[in-house]
């Protein structure tokens, strides 16, 4: 009995979704067969071990409504010189379209990029894990017009790409597409940064799929920064050709409720992946990053580095799943998840999963979770610094080895966020 | 301006002093010497403010101000200074950047200016220089891969920047060669002044050859057993502790 009745509810939560996303356009997808998928999926709960930690029920009461205010957001970092694409509520609002022609580079909404290269382009949102999750699978029901990159073969941007996603004010479902292609010795830079207005209570269900082409570099600086009550769950998919470099750095500097989902795949040899996050929930917030990289080739390399914070009544989640698929030889895997609880409330979950099935690799992996080293705290109390100061001071040292990877402009803006959330001076 | 009257201290079970007295007046070097276990470093921790001891009674008054009431940040401010046995390394934190808190902190409460980016800067290197501490040194994160010698250096270096009123020495002297027990008391004794007193605690009479103390006692079984001018260093470096340990007067301890 209990069954039918959740599932009249997500049910009823899909229906609602779809139908208010879908009255505002969304991208051409065989809505027969991913609602046919949606429908074969379970509805996370607690009794998954994915989601053990990270209650959805929340979300079954998602009224879903249109945005009624699309005004577009202030800039962020306005002294970066970047392509700029702005979104808002899932709708591509503002910026300039790059098109090189097909032998060049491409920057714009996906719809424009559907037009003119359709079949680079549907291979790439064929991608994802729409097949696997049920709220990835919702939002390749109706995926909205996100942002598009598309670099040629040995094409390099002259500047790094900014996809702005702003969620408005009300109880709204966004769930925009970004598509990131970089072929082949290609090289770029981009960032995807996604903000909520102050009364923002909706759902942010938004995917992100990736090709690093062969030889190809990807540098991608995600931020996010959600003030409001608005939910968040990310579904991150990268794949990667052989001998391509991708590094991913991932700062929550403010979310309400967030989920990441991020999973990268080497698709070929001699692959290198580098993936860092932080995060710093307080009050009754809850961050879960959840990672899964597959080496499924050998001479793969991959660097994983997640710090955060907890503090107050917050819950943060890690897990951190690593992958040597049986034949991938010589693999360097290494994985670190450290963590700080502040306050005697706050709660920290971090699991991480190691599948070996090749067996000449070097994999570690190292996860922490404590309080304030006392003696440092002392030491700085006793060069005069108050007890606060001296708490503010190791909590930035130790987020710094993540937030030093960033570019100034984001990492100086993150660590503000985080001052001022944290009463920093 | 240290008066420590009966002190006694323990930590979790164990009484560790047991009714020390010593007075200090300003300007003065005392050095304290004793066998291992005796508590010298406890009576370091006492007076920087470190939270894990216990004082079950007796006083200690710093300028007049009882320093028992007093936690670690205020008794910094008040003046009182603790160069560590074992300096703590702290990855992230520039030495620099934690020197320039800890001074506008020390300053902020006792409402004084903070100090211009300019100011800060001339009296680092003026201080660096006094104990030879490289440039890199200063600039990377505090006490992280820095040998023994290093560490007591940058103590000291620290110590000159803040200009303490009272500077408790614990062991400085431990693990340096023979160079930087020259430039460590070379800082120290440059920095002596008719306002300034040290609180010098050492296991070797070789620090005091450096830095020559008015007073040296001996601290046994938790007090202040014998007390004597700098000749007493040399007297126990020769005939070791247990001709004072072991009067009547040390027994009752």
């Amino acid at each position: 009995m209990n069954a039918v009745a959740t599932s009249t509810k997500e049910a009823a939560l899909a229906h609602r979704v779809l139908e208010t996303v879908r009255e505002q356009g969304t991208l051409p997808v065989s809505t027969a067969a991913a609602e046919a998928t949606l429908e074969s999926l379970p509805y996370p709960t607690s009794r998954q071990e994915r989601w053990k930690y990270t209650r959805v029920a929340h979300l079954l009461g998602l009224e879903g409504e249109t945005a009624t205010d699309t005004t577009a957001p202030e800039p962020v970092l306005p002294s970066l010189d970047a392509h700029r694409l702005t979104f808002v509520g899932g709708r591509f609002a503002a910026g300039e379209i790059v098109d090189e022609g097909p032998e060049g580079c491409f920057i714009g909404p996906i719809t424009a990029a559907l037009e003119r290269y359709p079949e680079r382009v549907e291979a790439l949102m064929a991608k994802g894990f729409g097949k696997q999750e049920w709220y990835a699978a919702l939002q390749a029901a109706a995926p909205q017009d996100g942002g598009c990159i598309l670099v040629p073969s040995g094409g390099r941007l002259d500047r790094p790409v900014l996809f702005h996603h702003h969620m408005p004010n009300g109880a709204l479902a966004a769930q925009p597409l970004h598509l990131i292609d970089v072929a082949e010795r290609g090289h770029a830079e981009a960032i995807l940064w996604y903000d909520a207005a102050e009364n923002a209570t909706g759902l942010m269900n938004g995917a992100l799929n990736v090709c690093v082409g062969d030889h190809a570099q990807l540098s991608l600086e995600i931020v996010q920064d959600e003030k409001g009550a608005s939910s968040h769950i990310g579904h991150l998919h990268f794949t990667q050709g052989h001998h391509s470099d991708l590094t991913v750095r991932t700062a929550t500097a403010c979310a309400h409720w967030l989920r990441n989902d991020l999973h990268i795949v080497q698709d070929g040899e001699h692959a290198a992946s580098t993936f860092h996050g932080c995060y710093l929930p307080n009050g009754q917030q809850f961050v879960d990053h959840h990672t899964r990289i597959d080496h499924a080739y050998p001479d793969g390399r991959s660097d994983e580095l997640y710090k955060g914070l907890a503090a107050d009544r917050a819950t943060a989640v890690f897990n951190g799943k690593i992958m040597v698929h049986k034949d991938a030889q010589r693999i360097e895997a290494y994985q670190s998840n450290a963590n700080l609880l502040l306050g005697e409330q706050a709660s920290m979950f971090s699991k991480p999963e190691l599948e070996i099935y090749a067996d000449d690799v070097r994999c570690s992996h190292g996860c922490t979770t404590g309080q304030f080293d006392a003696e440092a705290l002392f030491y700085l109390r006793s060069r005069g610094m108050t007890e606060t100061a001296a708490h503010n001071l190791l909590v930035q040292a130790f987020l710094a080895e993540v937030l030093d990877g960033f570019r100034p402009e984001i990492r100086d803006y993150v660590h503000d966020v985080y001052a001022l959330r944290l009463g920093w001076n | 301006m240290l008066k420590i009257e009966n002190l006694h201290a323990r930590i979790d079970d164990t009484e560790i002093l047991k009714g020390l007295s010593l007075e200090m007046g300003a300007g003065e070097v005392h050095a304290i010497m004793g066998p291992n276990g005796s508590g010298k470093s406890t009576l370091a921790s006492i007076l920087a403010g470190r939270e894990e001891y216990e004082v079950t009674e007796g006083s200690i008054t710093f300028d007049g101000v009882d320093l028992l009431e007093l936690d670690a940040t205020e008794r910094a401010v008040a003046g009182i200074f603790l160069a560590f046995q074992y300096p703590v390394e702290i990855p992230g934190v520039s030495n620099i950047n934690f020197l320039r808190s800890a001074l506008n902190s020390i300053r902020e409460q006792r409402e004084e200016a903070p100090l211009s980016g300019k100011d800060f800067l001339a009296k680092v290197k003026e201080c660096a220089q006094l104990v030879e501490l490289d440039g890199k040194l200063r600039d990377r994160s505090v006490n992280e891969g820095f040998s023994g010698g290093e560490k007591k250096r940058n103590e000291i270096f620290q110590m000159a920047m803040l200009e303490p009123k009272l500077a408790v020495l614990d062991e400085t002297d431990s693990g340096l060669d023979i160079d930087a027990l020259r430039i460590v008391s070379h800082g120290v004794n440059s920095m002596r002044n008719g306002g300034r007193s040290f609180l010098v605690i050492t296991h070797y009479q070789r620090l005091l050859d450096h830095i020559v103390p008015d007073h040296v006692h001996v601290l046994a079984g938790g007090r202040i057993v014998h007390s004597g001018g700098k000749e007493l260093a040399l007297e126990l470096e020769e005939k070791g502790y247990d001709w004072i340990v072991d009067t009547p007067a040390a027994q009752q301890a």
